[in-house]
């Protein structure tokens, strides 16, 4: 039993361990001066900012990656390797220098010309998104993949045969049966651009009541020591990553057909 | 009428070369061969889901080649089925009907025929997870003939069943095909199932056609050695022509120093001395000669003297393994239990064996 005790210890050490973490939290929160910071116009705006901005983040980047996935899932193609590698690319690249990529990028003659004649990305709104988007893009694009790979191309195969075109197979078929793995990866995604930090502060700033998302606020609270409104901040991020684990969870049940 | 013409489908390892295949209308045929052999790939490449290589495939008049799967009027039942597991099996099979935006009123009562010879109407509301594998194929069968293809595909239909039920998916696919004259292509690699539903097969080995013709004219009749191999052929030998028998009309083949004795009608090729061929016989045509029980003409020609020299029992029939004495050949004869028990035999038992004649088969 040794062993069994061993290894369940190790699972129990790291529940604690993050336990511990959020109950610290709890040590500095004092009834008022709490409920101030909560309401605070730039807290509430931080909130609201990080909400909307994930969301049309994670609209983009569902718009190009659920085509993407599909393509990378279910057909052979040159350069696939290569493309699916890219992928992985925020993943490696640090956050902050993704965002001073794009800094670099909008000071190109294109950039520039993109800013001129459109829409301003440098410490500007559409900036966070952009950021936001192209740290989950891949991840969104990755994820989705694998819930598709569990579909056998079986199904659309015979779904063909029977007289739908690729695209009704795709939305009669595939679509419905990988459902909720799409919708976890979507989660998953949204989670990862809600808390996004790195990427967005460097291309977007930290400009409270404009650029502002939490993660930046907490850092802006911390660097001010701003306790209070930085662990008020902080426990409602972790609040809407556990709802999202939670939502994630809830996916994951595997859905009975009766 | 389907006819599909030179069908050449290069595809990782394997190669398929040169297929052809015509069915009748409301034919059943059966491509046949081994496991691996890239059945389903041809299936894919008929149905478009897969471009060949080279070939042309027409349905009735209409070459369908260069047409999307959706457009070919052809239905496909996978191995695994591949049942839509988030629709009801009632949503399964009008899934054609309302993909192809039928009209559903004119094929209502066709439906509902299908359903009543498949006997399925208690299982229309349940889903895919909770039906049986019997069930499951009924349904999946269903599916495909519900939208009147022109040609109905079916991959390995019988696999994976339990025996009982395998016989009651064979009745019924026996039944639906009599009661409706779907135009089928079969691929399986078990005999037993063209032996019971089929018309007409081409038996495929390595990638090429090995033969085709008519259920029991392969049967009994396999082209090649390796045919008669992969219809499980036991007794196969290799054999030399002694010597040519003008008078009686027969040809005196010898099998490492036994004497066996074949009608020239037997032969379509013309059979030099000392040609070499492959002889063969089925197991359940060698039979063991009752003592003192009287012998036809047609079993005195090729009487055997030998030792067996084992009994295995099987479900139906014993399998009597005998040696002769001369030329030490083993011979494979399968008994069915009623014969067997009339016949007193034992291992070690001296008895004599007789080959009928029209039974046996000579392969160039």
């Amino acid at each position: 039993m040794t062993f069994r005790y061993t290894m369940i210890g190790a699972a129990v050490c790291i529940f604690v361990f993050y336990l511990g973490l959020i109950l610290s939290l709890f040590y500095f929160v004092g009834g008022k001066v709490f409920w101030e910071a909560l309401s605070h116009p730039n807290t509430l705006f931080s909130i609201r900012m990080s909400l909307i901005a994930a969301t049309v983040a994670t609209f983009f980047a569902v718009i190009v990656g659920l085509p993407s996935a599909y393509a990378l899932s279910r057909f052979e193609f040159t350069g696939k390797r290569i493309l699916d590698t890219f992928l992985e690319i925020p993943l490696i690249i640090s956050p902050i220098a993704l965002g001073a990529a794009f800094l670099v990028f909008f000071n190109t003659p294109l950039g520039e010309l993109i800013q001129n004649k459109g829409i301003f990305f440098v410490f500007e709104v559409p900036g966070i998104i952009l950021a936001q988007f192209a740290t989950i893009a891949g991840l969104a694009t990755r994820l989705m993949k694998a819930s598709l790979d569990e579909i056998s191309p079986r199904y659309e195969a015979v779904a063909r045969s029977l007289g739908s075109s690729p695209w009704q197979a795709f939305y009669r078929v595939t679509l419905p049966l990988s459902f909720r793995g799409l919708l976890a990866s979507i989660i998953l995604s949204w989670a990862k651009a809600f808390g996004e930090f790195g990427a967005t502060v460097t291309l977007a700033g930290a400009m409270p009541r404009k650029t502002e998302t939490m993660p930046i606020a907490i850092f802006t609270a911390l660097a001010s020591a701003n306790i209070d409104k930085a662990i008020v901040l902080i426990l409602i991020l972790v609040g809407f990553g556990l709802l999202t684990l939670y939502g994630v969870r809830l996916t994951g049940k595997r859905f009975r057909y009766d | 009428m389907i006819r599909i013409e030179g069908l050449t489908i290069l595809f990782d390892t394997f190669k398929i070369v040169d297929l052809n295949i015509q069915i009748e209308e409301g034919g059943f045929h059966f491509l046949l061969g081994p496991t691996g052999s890239g059945k389903t790939l041809i299936l894919e490449s008929i149905m478009g889901l897969r471009k060949p290589k080279t070939g042309r495939i027409w349905i009735g008049d209409k070459e369908v080649q260069g047409l999307p799967p959706e457009r070919r009027g052809i239905s496909y039942v996978p191995q695994d089925l591949a049942l839509f597991p988030h629709l009801k099996a009632r949503e399964n099979i009008l899934f054609g009907i309302r993909a192809r935006n039928l009209d559903m009123q004119i094929y209502e009562e066709y439906v509902q025929a299908l359903v009543e010879v498949m006997k399925i109407e208690h299982l229309l509301e349940r889903y895919p997870a909770h039906l049986s594998g019997g069930e499951r194929k009924r349904v999946a069968l269903l599916r495909a003939l519900a939208p009147k293809p022109k040609l109905l595909l079916l991959d390995e239909p019988l696999s994976g069943l339990d025996p009982s039920i395998k016989v009651d998916i064979q009745h019924l696919l026996k039944n639906l095909h009599a009661s409706f004259h779907p135009t089928t292509l079969c691929v399986t690699h078990d005999f037993e199932e063209v032996y019971f539903l089929g018309d007409g097969m081409t038996i495929f080995i390595d990638g090429k056609v090995e033969q085709v013709g008519k259920r029991d004219d392969v049967f009994w009749g396999p082209k090649s050695k390796k045919v008669a191999q992969f219809l499980g052929a036991k007794n196969l030998y290799r054999a030399k022509v002694l010597r040519n028998e003008k008078s009686s009309q027969r040809l005196i083949l010898g099998v490492n120093g036994l004497q066996v004795s074949t009608p020239m009608s037997l032969y379509q090729d013309k059979m030099e001395i000392g040609r070499e061929v492959d002889l063969f016989i089925r197991p359940e045509e060698v039979m063991i000669i009752r003592e003192g029980k009287f012998v036809k003409d047609s079993l005195k020609q090729n009487i055997f003297k030998g030792k067996i020299l084992d009994i295995t029992d099987r479900e139906r029939a014993r399998t009597v393994y005998f040696q002769t004495m001369e030329g030490k050949i083993l011979f494979e004869i399968s008994i069915p239990n009623y014969a067997f028990r009339n016949l007193d035999l034992s291992t070690g038992k001296m008895v004599r064996i007789a080959l009928r004649e029209e039974s046996l088969w000579v392969m160039a």
